[in-house]
């Protein structure tokens, strides 16, 4: 098994893609999740932090689950499947394209939103895929710009992620049902109080910033209650910290010739992964 | 890996072919995520920030009393139209095409039509 040593997983992206590598690197934590790289790109993200594309699909309903499951039969690898789903008419290309492309990155945010344990890397695991892929920079980036934006408009984006929304009962105020548009509606009848915006995402089949971002605007409006508590926890960063690239002495090591960062016990996370913690 | 031409960027491509249209891009209109573009992308605008426009404009038409989702918006300048058209999809959650025009080349009323009719094809 390989042993990279990058200091964070937006670094180690970005090493695997100057490579080209094709495979899977496997990201422990909460939520953590595995991150399937073809030819350098990303091609999907698995994560229990937020619906993948074949979740989005099926959720949503826009494919049938007996349909998929007979795609499923006469396509037993799944990074193939994309073609059977075109060829049978079930989606288009340009749309599965769509839904995969908006998959990588939601999983990448959902995975953000708490520091990373350790990660390794493994051979490759066939999955419904985003062709060509993301690369792993402007992934990084629109990570960092979501997290941001839900910080500027409503505050610490795992915080968010905690609570519980619950729609407001003041069926006087002019925006807690009429004038929404229908997927307002349909995510306020959602917002049980009970459920997460996680659990919301996966019952819709959107995407958890998606979610998080409609559920602000829903409690600007009044139409919903967002109540979050206050958890002190660094946000990992997502910025890669990779040097510029210049001449490099043959004795240098590469970013994946480390040895494995290896937890502690009661060590908490080992530093320099995904991005400092507390400020170092 | 060599780079080839996916679905959607041919899409979008052909989209340049009608009159006086000089970029278009695909947007999330919620999350603001550019999905692909065609042509000089800085006309049709950034993801985020056609987005919000959007976002905006369809909150206060529900404001006001309309119903349902927003389909179109047309802005013009001295040389440019800016046209944001719903793309429809039959799930999740909606796509809107943005494109910049040149007035110099552009029938708006030409335009919008056959925006909209292929805006029914970027997803085929």
């Amino acid at each position: 098994m390989r042993t990279p040593s990058a200091r964070n997983v937006p670094a180690l992206l970005q090493a695997l893609h100057e490579e080209g590598f094709t495979g899977t690197v496997r990201v422990s934590g909460a939520p953590g999740g595995t991150i399937h790289l073809r030819g350098g790109r990303v091609g999907a993200i698995e994560t229990p932090g937020a619906p993948t594309a074949t979740s989005t699909l099926l959720a949503s309903g826009r494919i049938d689950d007996d349909a998929w499951l007979a795609a499923c039969a006469a396509e037993p690898d799944a990074d193939r499947l994309g073609h059977r789903l075109e060829a049978t008419g079930l989606i288009g290309a340009a749309e599965l394209e769509v839904v995969c492309t908006a998959a990588v990155y939601d999983g990448a945010f959902a995975m953000a939103l708490r520091p990373p344990g350790d990660w390794e890397l493994t051979d490759r695991e066939p999955t419904l895929l985003a062709r060509p892929g993301v690369e792993p920079r402007p992934l990084a980036e629109e990570t960092s710009r979501r997290i941001a934006l839900l910080a500027r408009l409503r505050g610490p984006a795992v915080e968010l992620a905690r609570g519980r929304p619950a729609p407001v009962a003041d069926r006087a105020h002019p925006a807690s049902g009429s004038g929404l548009t229908p997927r307002h509606r349909e995510l306020v009848d959602s917002a049980n109080g009970r459920r997460t915006p996680r659990d919301i995402a996966f019952a819709r089949g959107r995407g958890l910033y998606a979610v998080m971002l409609d559920l602000i605007r829903l409690e600007a409006l009044g139409a919903v209650r967002w109540e979050t508590t206050t958890v002190p926890e660094g946000r990992p960063s997502t910025a890669p910290r990779v040097p510029p690239r210049t001449v490099t002495s043959a004795d240098e090591p590469s970013p994946r010739a480390g040895p494995l960062p290896r937890r502690r016990p009661g060590g908490g996370f080992p530093t320099g992964d995904f991005g400092a913690r507390d400020g170092e | 890996m060599g780079e080839r031409v996916t679905a959607l960027q041919d899409s979008l491509d052909r989209l340049l072919d009608s009159p006086g249209v000089i970029g278009v891009a695909l947007i999330d209109a919620v999350t603001g995520l550019t999905y692909g573009t065609a042509g000089d992308a800085a006309q049709a605008g950034t993801g985020t920030e056609v987005s919000d426009l959007a976002a905006l404009i369809s909150e206060r038409l529900g404001e006001a009393g309309a119903v349902g989702e927003l389909e179109s918006v047309v802005m013009t300048s001295r040389r440019r139209h800016q046209v944001l058209l719903s793309v429809p999809r039959s799930a999740g959650d909606p796509l809107l095409l943005a494109a910049g025009l040149d007035r110099d080349r552009a029938n708006m009323a030409l335009a919008l039509r056959s925006l909209g009719d292929r805006a029914r094809e970027v997803l085929a």
